[in-house]
């Protein structure tokens, strides 16, 4: 199956451009996983990936923020610009990158430590605080972000597991949060969650938005129209469409997206 | 080939018929309709097999155990019972016999006299100053000794007396009609616990053709009703054994049919069996731990429990026959446990940083390729023998040290140290360390490793940060089954630790441990009833429950850890 080709336009979204990819390969020892993906993503807004299973969305996520070089025989091919650096230059240390891009799994992956440790984790390990109360400061302001505060604020010294699926969801995203990112790429992240939850950190995703360029990959179109502006339909490893959310839902251009998004497969 | 294993062989052969029998009786009654059969036709054949071969086996099992008790208590009850007349007739030629009864009056005397000497001994002791008198402290003892003589001289005459009038009946021509068998019996009834055994047993080495301690008439009547016994009861058996194996196969030929249940049947039994094997296994331990705390509870009835936890001198040679010399012996164990303690502390610091780091290296850092490679190299060291450890440490790692140190300008160094015995074991427990925490630490989920380089965190942060706090639990069990396997190690610190109790702390003099002392109480020379021995039980017992409380820990930490991320 051939991609349509982009046009310029498609891949331009009128704000100011946060990542600019061009020509991006994935291959897993000798699957090609992802094939000349190029698109912009905006500034300060949210960015859906949907598609289904297997479309390369997640494989896309991991390389802005070269967690791709964890897995072994994985190998990236082309260009992501963030604000004028290139992030595949091996040359640059990932440690730096992902201090500014942020990462929220689909499991609540919190790590087996207090709630503040948790939190005071990518602090402490980029040496951002000068003091205890500083470091406390910082832990106390990305949990009120991640509006995880008023739940927690008398048992910080409790284990990060102890809370349940949605609040540790709520604190990997204030672990995320507390080294001031300025994308958080969100893979998946109410997939393990309930209805409930789900809404919350929705209703988080909103809020964010106004400080972070946030990414999300997602498997619900509900939820990818409830919360992005941009959305990006992937299929077999190709980006099909990439636009406007209300465009992408309302007005596909391609008849695979269409069939997508009207639930005809995927 | 013996009785029992041609039974056997015949039972299987039965066996299998019953197994085929009962098949094609299934199938028969089936006709053509197979599923009309409530069980597969095997089953059935099982059926009848298991009824044809099962109680006829272990009925025959029993009489493989029990025959030689049951024959010695059938032949004992005879010759008994046949020595009567005998028996009556010296009974009253020992009521009979003057001299016989004047020793036992001069006998019971020389006890009273005996008693009321060691009394008034004891009374001038017991005082003090002017009124005790050595002199006739002196003399009193004296009096006493030669009593205690007469004693013993008195009690072998009267032995003596009855032996002659026991020989005296034996050989009276008036002892009725069947004089060998009775003759017989009676030896057997005068003698003893002992001597009876001792005559049983050597009547059924006549009866099987071994050679006997002694050799005589009565002994030879006596291998003549063992032999009869026997036969009575092979006899027995064969015609109960194949009894059964016929009235299980004609019953349960009898209960096949359409809709009879033989799989049920079967199935149980198996649950039966496989019940058993558990109960065994769990009995067997019982029985190890029961044996270990009576024979304990018997050394503390001797030395007392304090002095055996806390006392700080070892030295269990004591005389084990009467005319030994020895010395009365200590049983203080503190020196054993040091000993242990010491041996098990090098140990650990030997293999939990090695393993523990090997482990890291091969889990996070290794590739795919040096991990196949590494790993099982590893492991090889798990599987070498302790005894080939031990000659390492004695002959290769002891003589080294002791060179290094003698360069250093240590002199006196001895070559069986505490210091080659632990670096020695440190290394066989390594293998231990590594590959538990190895697996442990690949039990942590990627999500975690993945959470934290996303927050952008390098390898070691994470390994140091998040990767060992979640695998704590893990190796804090693994290095608790190490230490327990150090503290219950004993080749490798048999050979080179030496075996002085040492209470020490310096790690270059020989030491001792319990497992050690176990099995320098338990080898050679000795007797099973002294303190000596005595003292190696309880020494188990406390290993025993050393190691138990530790892998009761170890246990309840790994199953903590499962709980947290399964």
């Amino acid at each position: 199956m051939k991609g349509v080709p982009l046009d310029q336009d498609a891949i331009t979204a009128d704000t100011d451009t946060k990542i600019k990819a061009r020509n991006v390969n994935v291959y897993y020892d000798d699957n090609h996983a992802l094939v000349n993906v190029s698109l912009d993503i905006p500034d300060r807004s949210v960015t859906a990936f949907i598609g289904p299973s297997g479309c390369g969305k997640s494989t896309f996520l991991r390389c802005l923020n070269r967690m791709n070089d964890t897995i072994e025989g994985a190998r990236v091919d082309g260009s992501l610009i963030m604000e004028g650096e290139e992030i595949n230059d091996p040359h640059l240390d990932p440690v730096v990158l992902r201090a500014r891009v942020g990462m929220v799994f689909q499991k609540p992956n919190p790590f087996p430590k207090s709630i503040f440790d948790n939190v005071a984790y990518g602090p402490r390990i980029h040496g951002l605080a000068q003091s205890a109360e500083e470091l406390e400061a910082i832990v106390e302001q990305s949990l009120r972000k991640a509006g995880l505060w008023d739940e927690v604020a008398d048992r910080l010294q409790d284990p990060g597991t102890s809370l349940s699926g949605g609040q540790q969801q709520r604190l990997v995203i204030a672990r995320a949060i507390a080294v001031n990112p300025e994308v958080i790429l969100m893979d998946e992240p109410c997939s393990a969650l309930d209805p409930i939850a789900t809404a919350r950190i929705e209703e988080l995703i909103d809020e964010l938005r106004e400080n972070y360029t946030i990414i999300i990959v997602t498997h619900s179109m509900q939820q990818a129209a409830r919360v992005s502006q941009q959305t990006a339909f992937f299929h077999l490893g190709e980006l099909v469409e990439y636009g406007p959310t209300e465009n992408i839902f309302t007005n596909p251009q391609d008849q695979r997206t269409q069939d997508y998004v009207m639930g005809r497969f995927g | 080939m013996s009785i029992y294993s041609i039974i056997a062989l015949s039972l299987l052969v039965l066996l299998a018929g019953g197994f085929y029998v009962g098949r094609a009786r299934a199938l028969r009654s089936a006709g053509v309709a197979l599923s009309s059969l409530h069980s597969l036709p095997n089953y059935h054949g099982y059926y009848v097999a298991l009824w044809t071969g099962l109680p006829a086996f272990l009925t025959m099992l029993a009489f493989a155990l029990l025959s030689q008790d049951a024959s010695d208590r059938i032949v004992s009850s005879r010759l008994v019972e046949l020595s009567a007349p005998l028996q009556s007739a010296y009974e009253t030629a020992m009521a009979r016999d003057q001299e016989h009864a004047d020793l036992s009056g001069l006998f019971a005397q020389l006890r009273a006299r005996s008693e009321r000497l060691s009394d008034d001994i004891q009374r001038l002791r017991s005082l003090r100053g002017s009124a005790r008198d050595p002199d006739a402290l002196q003399a009193l003892q004296e009096e006493h000794v030669e009593v205690l003589n007469l004693i013993t001289t008195t009690q072998a005459a009267l032995e003596d007396r009855s032996d002659l009038i026991a020989n005296d009946v034996r050989a009276a021509p008036e002892t009725g009609a069947l004089p060998e068998d009775a003759r017989a019996g009676f030896v057997f009834w005068i003698g003893d616990g002992d001597a009876r055994r001792l005559f049983l047993g050597d009547a059924r080495n006549i009866a099987q053709g071994v050679p006997a301690s002694r050799h005589a008439d009565e002994l030879n009547v006596a291998a003549q009703m063992v032999v009869e016994t026997d036969v009575w009861i092979r006899n027995a058996m064969i015609i109960l054994v194949y009894g059964l194996a016929l009235t299980g196969f004609f019953y349960s030929r009898g209960r096949v049919g359409q809709s009879f249940r033989a799989r049920n049947g079967v199935e149980a039994l198996i649950i039966a069996f496989l019940f058993l094997s558990s109960v065994i296994a769990i009995l067997t331990t019982i029985g190890i731990v029961a044996s270990l705390l009576f024979e304990s509870m018997r050394f503390f009835s001797q030395v007392s429990i304090w002095e055996f936890l806390f006392g700080l001198h070892w030295s269990p040679q004591i005389a084990i026959r009467a005319d030994q010399v020895g010395q009365t012996g200590a049983f203080g164990a503190v020196p054993l446990f040091a000993g242990t303690a010491l041996i098990t502390l090098i140990a650990m610091i030997v293999a939990i940083p090695i393993g523990l780091f090997s482990a890291i290296y091969l889990s996070e850092y290794a590739g795919s390729k040096f991990r196949q490679t590494a790993k099982p190299v590893l492991e090889i060291l798990a599987g070498i023998p302790t005894v080939v450890y031990g000659f390492f440490a004695l002959l290769t790692v002891g003589p080294a040290i002791r060179t290094a140190l003698a360069a250093l300008g240590f002199e006196d160094v001895v070559t069986q140290s505490a210091f080659s015995a632990g670096l020695v074991m440190g290394v066989m427990i390594i293998p231990f360390i590594s590959s538990l925490s190895d697996d442990v630490i690949n039990a942590v989920p990627q999500a975690l490793r993945d959470g934290s380089y996303a927050m952008g965190a390098t390898r070691s942060e994470t390994i140091r940060q998040v990767v060992l706090p979640a695998a704590l639990p893990g190796i804090v069990g693994a290095i608790l089954l190490a230490v327990s396997r150090a503290v219950g190690e004993t080749m490798i610190v048999v050979m080179a630790a030496g075996q002085g109790a040492n209470l020490t702390a310096n790690p270059l003099e020989a030491v001792t441990t319990i497992t050690v002392q176990i099995v320098m109480l338990l080898t050679g020379d000795q007797e099973f009833n002294s303190v000596k021995t005595l003292s190696a039980f309880a020494l188990g017992l406390v290993l025993f429950v050393l190691t138990l409380i530790m892998n009761m820990i170890a246990l309840r930490v790994v199953q903590k850890y499962r709980e947290k991320y399964d």
